[in-house]
Order: structure tokens, then sequence, then C-alpha cells
């Protein structure tokens, strides 16, 4: 491998995009910092710095949101659902990417969970709330198997485009050393995936971490929180307190940049894997 | 052979009907149910009555339902086009040999991970404060007042916003199809004096169409079931002139007391958003296949 | 015979994983104790009950209250009730929503609760006439009430030597004099659709007869004839406003008008604990709407904030009257009043908040009647429809539309109240 010259172009594009980024993640930092009585409704206003750095925003944030307790149930639900949706997901789209193009079968089930992904949730959510505590399901684990249901169009729309691109000569030379569809699958498709992998979780993390609906409606009443759910307590119509918004999405956002910056490794990585044919 | 066959036509129903199973017992069954209470005038709760096909009736009479179409689909549309010329930009741009490309790769994604407050109100402030500001500064008239007070310009700040979240996630699906591009492919294309414009029109766009229809399918999803950016910027105003088909299910049958009638409209909209995406995938399978 | 079983294992997927975890729930006290769970849609008072949850907790010993205060409680409440999960009260406002519960038959009877005898008659009397068609029994107790209308810049009146207008004519009056000195009379926010509900609502009360939108339902009159004067003289109040009222939310009129940056702010009494976290010092007090032209013709828009209703079928009546008494003790609803800047339903020796003073007169007089937009179903977003109107400018197109669009978003409510009146005669 050649190492090839800084494209230019490319970096200037980069850096004018990043303006963009740059000012609003700025104000987010510093009305993070302010207090209520510094917020004012002009350019200098907004863009001055707060009187003191204080972390004591984020000190009431955590507390208002009995942050720890909120991060572990987000961090569980996330976790849990992020592995579960890269092995059904991937399975599911491994039979229905391999089969679409020559079962009719399959192909109807294909569109039939893809189609899936445009139900509005606003029609599912009062069936949702009464079938899963018919089912016993209004908690957490409930959350999670709404969420591998919620987000299985998507993937499967994800892996089996994937497949695409993997030749059927990989899968057909293991057959010949007899090796079974099942193990195949695990010892050579399922690792070739990794960049997709990566991107299904960046993607399922990213949307489960943020979502409020779903468990506002089948946790409701339950005691228990999630991030975002504690975070609802900062904002009301008659007054939002943005200060202590701003502190507390800034640490919810930790959790999540970290994971992405992860599997953005993951993803290169699978380049490397890739590449040896 | 034929055992092998038989064993693999097994192996992928066993994975096939328990993955089914689940997704109907969780999507296709509430789904049905919700088709149920299209037919009736439930309010959410309490005891409702069957009200036939009138809903149905109501919703093609509806001014209210019609604009928001009108406005959903100009917004999809615009919003579509807009982000993926530019993740792909983005992404042959990460992708290319620059320098700190993890902190720029990082930076990008920070748009979409912001929560819904944080991006509404940073943007109303932008909106409202800044931008015209600056028009002010540099003489821009038409830019003088919020666009978001502007009925036939409110979609268009409406636009910007979905589109400074959604880059993040097309740029990744781009980044990801890029990277299923060998090297040599490049090496070969170079030979044969394939550089720039034609080296993407004819050498990596073939490449990464499958990445292609997946964004596409992806936009028409988040674009035409807007609703998280419409609550964080407009509400549906000024002049309920943002109010997206989502938007008006959500807040009229949750919130408000409409949920039977909303429930049509949302059955009628999946129908649609159905038959949109499957034209679709039909178009860019085609292509897919010519390739 | 393989694909046979195969179908059978996918049947019992989703019962199987529901057994899993099934038995989790349940919330039976186990000590002995009666649990009494609350259910608030007030989010910006958890603290308050918070603190009544413990301070209860800590003096009963045979109940055990539990009060939660989410946000969104609209929603958390009807998955709720959909899933027949009921809190065994529920504090909710007192506008169509309670209509709709007591219509859905989900609240329970509670006229045989002694307190009742101490609460404000014209609050009971708000919440008799939120029923659809007159129904036998009470269904709420009354907590507090808010009141809307002009808030002002106490110091800056002061300072220039204005007065407190009385009637229209004072108010434009006043605010040409205002202008006069450079100063903006009035902030909007109506980027937020609700906020152009609150002056709608203020002049509504002067202008149109309080029950204008049952009458429509009983067909005896049209939101053209009542709220004709109403839209007029809110255009009036437009001019008063900043250049593009559109552009700017709720919390930057608050903001605004904290910083001085206008004398008035025609909002409700919730207001002040926003608009005090931006200017702690602000000399903040209130007036009531002159939107008449005759002093005596004006009257407080105030309606009920927050009251509590026992849900259904509810089997501990007496530890939930237990709750109830406690929460209506004087020395708490005091502590709300004060936290909220709230009116208090309950009769009795109450400090109200200073930003009220303006308004006290008309509070103790009884001189108040409820917010027209308590009879509006939300999805018929009148808000926005104001909001529409005051950028169109257009009264007729305004009105025609306010009455066609009121039959068709009323038309279940409109049938109950003609089959009443089939059969008992005028529902009035």
């Amino acid at each position: 491998m050649t190492i090839k010259k800084t494209n230019k172009a490319a970096m200037i594009v980069l850096i004018l995009g990043l303006s963009t980024i740059i000012l609003p993640l700025y104000m987010t930092l510093v009305i993070a910092f302010k207090q209520p009585s510094e917020m004012t409704n002009s350019i200098s206003g907004i863009l001055s710095l707060p009187k003191a750095w204080s972390l004591n925003n984020f000190r009431e944030a955590m507390e208002v949101t009995d942050f720890w307790r909120s991060l572990r149930n987000s961090l569980l639900i996330t976790v849990s659902t992020v592995v579960l949706s890269i092995a059904v997901h991937s399975l599911m789209g491994y039979a229905l990417g391999r089969n679409k193009s020559h079962s009719k079968f399959y192909s109807f089930v294909y569109l039939f969970i893809v189609s899936g992904m445009f139900v509005p949730f606003a029609i599912l959510m009062m069936p949702l709330a009464k079938q899963t505590a018919e089912l016993g399901l209004a908690n957490w684990f409930g959350v999670i198997l709404l969420y591998v249901v919620f987000y299985m169009p998507m993937n499967v729309l994800l892996y089996s485009g994937y497949l695409v691109n993997i030749p059927m000569a990989l899968e057909e030379a293991a057959k010949v050393d007899g090796a079974s569809t099942w193990r195949t699958y695990w010892k050579i498709i399922f690792p070739i995936m990794k960049p997709m992998h990566a991107t299904v979780a960046v993607l399922t993390a990213l949307a489960v971490w943020n979502d409020v609906m779903t468990p506002l409606v089948i946790m409701a009443g339950s005691g228990q929180n999630t991030l975002p759910l504690a975070q609802l307590n900062f904002q009301s119509q008659f007054g939002t307190n943005y200060n202590l918004a701003f502190a507390s999405y800034l640490l919810s956002l930790i959790p999540i940049l970290i994971f992405y910056i992860v599997c953005q490794k993951q993803i290169l990585n699978g380049v490397v894997n890739g590449a040896v044919k | 052979m034929k055992l092998g066959k038989n064993e693999r036509k097994t192996t992928f129903l066993l994975i096939t009907i328990p993955i089914l199973a689940l997704f109907i017992c969780f999507n296709t069954i509430p789904l049905i149910r919700g088709v149920i209470y299209s037919f009736t005038n439930f309010k959410g709760f309490g005891k409702y009555d069957w009200v036939g096909f009138r809903n149905y009736i109501d919703l093609f009479s509806d001014i209210r339902v019609g604009k928001s179409y009108w406005f959903t689909f100009k917004l999809a549309i615009v919003t579509t086009v807009v982000v993926n010329v530019l993740s792909l930009l983005l992404a042959l741009a990460l992708n290319s040999s620059i320098k700190a490309k993890s902190f720029f790769r990082g930076a990008y994604f920070l748009p979409n991970i912001l929560g819904a407050l944080v991006v509404g109100y940073i943007f109303n402030y932008f909106f409202t404060y800044i931008l015209p500001a600056v028009a002010d500064m540099i003489g821009i008239d038409a830019l003088r007042t919020s666009i978001l007070s502007n009925p036939s310009a409110a979609w268009i700040g409406i636009m910007v916003v979905c589109a400074w979240q959604a880059i993040a996630m097309n740029t990744i699906i781009y980044i990801s199809g890029l990277q299923t591009v060998p090297e040599d492919v490049y090496e070969a294309g170079g030979l044969d004096g394939a550089t720039g414009w034609k080296q993407f029109k004819y050498l990596t766009f073939p490449l990464i169409i499958p990445f292609f229809s997946i964004n596409m399918v992806l936009c028409v999803k988040n674009f035409l079931m807007v609703f998280d950016q419409i609550m964080a910027l407009t509400k549906g105003g000024p002049a309920q002139s943002t109010e997206s088909i989502s938007y008006l299910i959500y807040n009229n049958g949750m919130s408000g007391g409409q949920f039977g009638f909303q429930s049509a409209n949302a059955v009628v909209f999946f129908i649609v958003i159905v038959a949109v995406s499957v034209a679709q995938m039909k178009f860019s399978g085609k292509k897919e296949e010519q390739l | 015979m393989l694909r046979r079983k195969v179908k059978y294992l996918g049947a019992v997927v989703c019962s199987v994983a529901a057994m899993a975890v099934a038995g989790g729930c349940g919330n039976s006290a186990g000590d002995g104790k009666i649990e009494v769970e609350i259910v608030q849609y007030k989010p910006e008072a958890a603290n308050y009950f918070t603190a009544v949850e413990e301070e209860f907790n800590a003096t009963h010993d045979d109940i055990r209250l539990k009060i939660s205060s989410p946000n969104d409680a609209m929603t958390i409440l009807k998955t709720r009730f959909i899933r027949e999960d009921y809190p065994d009260i529920i504090g909710i406002g007192g506008d169509i929503n309670y209509s709709y519960f007591m219509d859905a038959q989900i609240l329970e009877d509670i006229s045989d609760y002694e307190g009742l005898a101490n609460i404000n008659q014209g609050y009971l009397d708000i919440d008799e006439a939120l029923k659809f068609v007159p129904i036998e029994g009470t269904y709420a107790v009354p907590y507090v009430a808010n009141a809307a209308g002009i808030l002002y810049n106490r110091d800056m009146f002061e300072e220039h030597g204005w007065t407190i207008p009385t009637t229209w004519d004072e108010l434009l009056t006043l605010c040409d004099t205002i202008q006069g000195e450079g100063i903006l009379p009035f902030y909007f926010g109506f980027k937020d659709t609700w906020t152009c509900l609150a002056p709608w609502n203020a002049m509504a009360v002067d202008l149109a007869p309080a029950d204008a939108s049952k009458q429509v339902n009983r067909g005896e009159t049209t939101f053209a004839k009542e709220y004709r004067e109403v839209s007029e003289k809110y255009l009036e109040l437009l001019q008063y406003g900043p250049e593009d009222p559109f552009a700017y939310g709720y919390n930057d009129a608050c903001t605004a008008f904290a910083r001085g940056e206008s004398a008035m702010y025609p909002i409700g009494s919730y207001a002040a604990p926003q608009i005090l976290s931006v200017n702690p010092d602000l000399n903040l007090d209130s007036f009531v709407m002159p939107a008449n032209d005759a002093a005596d013709g004006n009257t407080l828009n105030s309606g009920i904030d927050l009251q509590f209703c026992v849900t259904a079928g509810c089997k501990n009546k007496e530890a939930v009257y237990e709750v109830l008494d406690f929460l209506y003790e004087d020395a708490n609803i005091q502590k709300y009043i004060d936290a909220q800047t709230a009116i208090p339903c309950k009769d009795g020796d109450f400090a109200l908040p200073s930003i009220l003073d303006g308004m006290t007169d008309y509070i103790t007089s009884g001189n108040m009647t409820d917010y027209q937009d308590h009879y509006y179903p939300s999805e018929m977003a009148v808000d926005a429809q104001i909001q529409t109107f005051l950028l169109n400018k257009d009264v007729d197109a305004f009105l025609e539309k306010f009455d066609k669009d009121w039959l068709r978003y009323n038309r279940d409510i409109i049938r109950l109240v003609q089959d009443y009146e089939k059969q008992y005669g005028n529902a009035n």
C-alpha cells in the first residue's frame, strides 16, 4: 500500500463544513455553563462566555435526572437492544438477502418486514400499550423486545443490502469443506459483515439512546426512568430551564459519542479484513 | 448434494419463521388493532362507537390533511436530494486521505446525537436572532425577519435542520459503502486514466448503488415521517404551514381526542408511503441489475 | 414434519418470551399498608409534591402515598387507562380533557367527600359547567386556579406615572403613551401557538358569554356573532407588540419582558416563575384585561389549573379521602400557591402572591370567568387558527372557519347534547 498525499480539496470542504457544527456546539456548551439570569435575546448575549465556569449546572442536572440510575437503565436497554439486533437482524438479513431473489416466499417476507418501517408509531402506541400490559411486558424487557421489532425493518434492509457485495463463492467454498449453513454463517459471513455490524450498532444505539416515546408509553408508571425520560423533567409548557437541560444533554451525549468512535474503528478494521480475499 | 440443499433450506426456514413470528406479534398485530380503531370514533380512552367509513370520508375532505401531505412531500423530496448530495460529498472527503480522519468523523456525527430540545433551541435562536442580524449586516432583505415566522418559508428552516441532522447517518452508510470498493478498482481505473468526476461516475458510484438505495429508503422514511424537528422548531406553525402528517397523527390522535380519525390517517399514510418505497426500490433494483 | 414443528415454535415464541418476565410486576404493598397513587399533570410542581409525599408518609402508618409528576402526563394517563391500570387519584386541569374523562365514565362520583364544603363555590360551578350534558354527581375537587390578564413591570409604571387601565379605551390610550415614550407596550411570543390563546381568553371573557361554546353546541348562536368583537380588538392589540411577534416563542417573550424590553406582557400568572428566573429582581404585578368598553363589564379570566379526581372503581375510598384531606390542609395549599404563584380554590385566609395584587379585588369578590379554551377540543387547534388569523388579519375568514371547524370537531358532543335535549328538554 502506498502512502497517499493529503487530499487538499477534501480538507477544505471538511473544514468549511465543520463550522456548521462548531457554532451550535459552542452555543450548547456556553448555555450549559450559564445561569438562567444570563440568558438574553441578543447575539452578543448568546455568544458571550458565562460569568463563571462552574460545574454546578452539571451537578444539579445529575441530581434532577437521578443520573447514575437513569444512565444504568439507558445503558442496559441500549446495549441489550444492540446485541440482540446484531444477532437477530443479521441472521434475518442473511436469510432474506440470500433467498429473496429466487423465492417468492422470502421476497414477500422481505417486503413485509421492510414495509414495517413505515408504520407510524402513533397508530401502534395504544394497541402496544395494551398488548404489552396483557403479556406482562410493561417493563424494560418489553421495551427491548419492541426495539428489536421496531428496528428490524431498517437493519434487515441494511444487512441484506450489504450481502449483495459479499460473493456467494465464499459460502460455496465452505460448503465443499462440509460445513453446515449455520456454521458457515457464523464462521464466514458474520465476521465479514463487521463493517455493517458497526453501522447497525451505531444506528440502532443512537435511535434507542434518544428515544422517548417507547419507554414513556410502555414503562409509564413503573418508576423506572431512562435518561431521555428523566430529561423531560427540564421542560414544561410554562417554563424550561435550558441551562440545566443543556448540561444534562451534554452529559448524556458522552457515552454514545464514545460508542460511535469505537464503532468507527470497527468499520475501518472491517475493511482490512474484508480486503483479504 | 441434494441433502446439502435441503439442509440449507431448513436452516433458512428455522431462522426466518421465529423472527417473523416475533415481528408479527409486535408490529402486525398492533397495526391490525390500529386499523380496527380507524373505523371507530375512539378518543384514546373510554367507550367508542363504530362509525364505518366516516373517518376515511372525512380524511379526503379535510383541507388540513391535504395541506399536510403537500408540506410533507415537498419537504421530503427537497431534503432527500440535499442530504444525499451533501453526504455523498462528505463521505468521499472523509474517505479520502486526509489528516485527523477520526476527529472529522466524530465531529460530523455530533449533529445526530444532540437531543431535539437542544437542536430546537439552538436553531430557533439561529433563525430568530442570528440570521436576521447577519442578513441585516450584508443587506439581504428577504432574511431580515425570521424565516420560521413566515408561513411560506418556514419549511426551508425545517429542511435545513433535517438535513443538518440526517447528513451524519447517510454519510456513515456511504462510508461503509465506500469501504466495500476494493482499492484495486481504483488502481485499474487509474491506468485507464479515470480520475475525479469520471472515476466517481464510472467506478465508484456503480459499486455503491446498493448503499445509495438504502439511503434513499432511509431518507423517505425519515423525512416523510418527520416529527421531532417539527416539534422542536415550529410545532406546526406559523399558520399551520408546517404540519407534517406524522405531526397530525401524533398530536391530534394521541394528545388530542381524535385517535380513531388519525388512525385512519395513519393507515392511508402507511399505504401511500409503502407504495412510494416499493416503486423506489423497484427502480433502484433495476439499476442494480443493469450494472 | 419439521416444517410444522418450526411453525409451532414460531407461534409460541412471543408467549414464551412474555412468560419469562411475567410476574415481575404487580404492586401489592406487602407490609399491610394501603397504597394510594396520585399522578398529577404539572411537572413544574414536582418538588412540592415530593415534599407532600414525604410528609404524608412520615405521619401516616397505614397508608403509603405515591405521587408522580411526569412530563407529558396526559399521554401517560391515556396509555395507563387503555391498559386499565388506573392510579387512585389523578391531578388534571379543568379543561376539555376533564369533560372527556367524565363522559367516558372514568371518574368516580365523590359528592360524599366532606372536603367539598370548603371549596369556593365559583370553582365548583366551573366544574359543573364543564360537563357536556348535566349528569349527576361531583367528579373533581378543585385545588388551585390560575388567572390570565396582563402582567406589567411595576417599577416602570411607577417611574413614568402610568395608571392601570380599566376600560378598552384607557388601555389603548396607555399603549399610545407608552409607545410615545419609545417603549414597547407589549411583548408577544406567538411562535408558540398556545400563547395566542392567552390574550384571546382574557378578552373573550369580557366580551362573549361565558358559555358561548355550549350555546353554539345547542345551536342557539354562532361564533361569528359572539367572537367578532374579540377578534377585532385582538388585531388592535397586535399593533402594540413587537414588529414580528411570530418570530418569538414563549421563552423569548418571557426573557424580553423580564429584561424590561416591554412594559407589559399579556399572559397568565403561570408565566411568573419563568420570567422571574431570568430576572429575579423584577417588580412584577398584573391587572385584569380591560377588553370591555365599560369598567364593570370586565371580569377576571380564571380557571382551574389543578384539581384532583378519583378514578372509577377505586377500592380504598376512605384512604383516598384521607390523602385528599391532607392535600387540602391550609398549610399545604399555601405552600403550593407560594411556589407556583397560584390562586387557591379553597375558601380561607390565604396570602396571595404579590404578582396577583392587581387582580385581588376580582378574586375576593368572585368576579371570575373560566377560560373559553377549556371548551375547545385540542385537535381543532384553535391556537393555531388564531395565529393564522393574526397573520392574515381577516376577521371574516377566521370566524367562518371557526364555525365550520367547530361543527366538525365537536360532532359527537353536539349529538350528545341534541340527544339529551330530545329526552329532557333544554340542557341548560
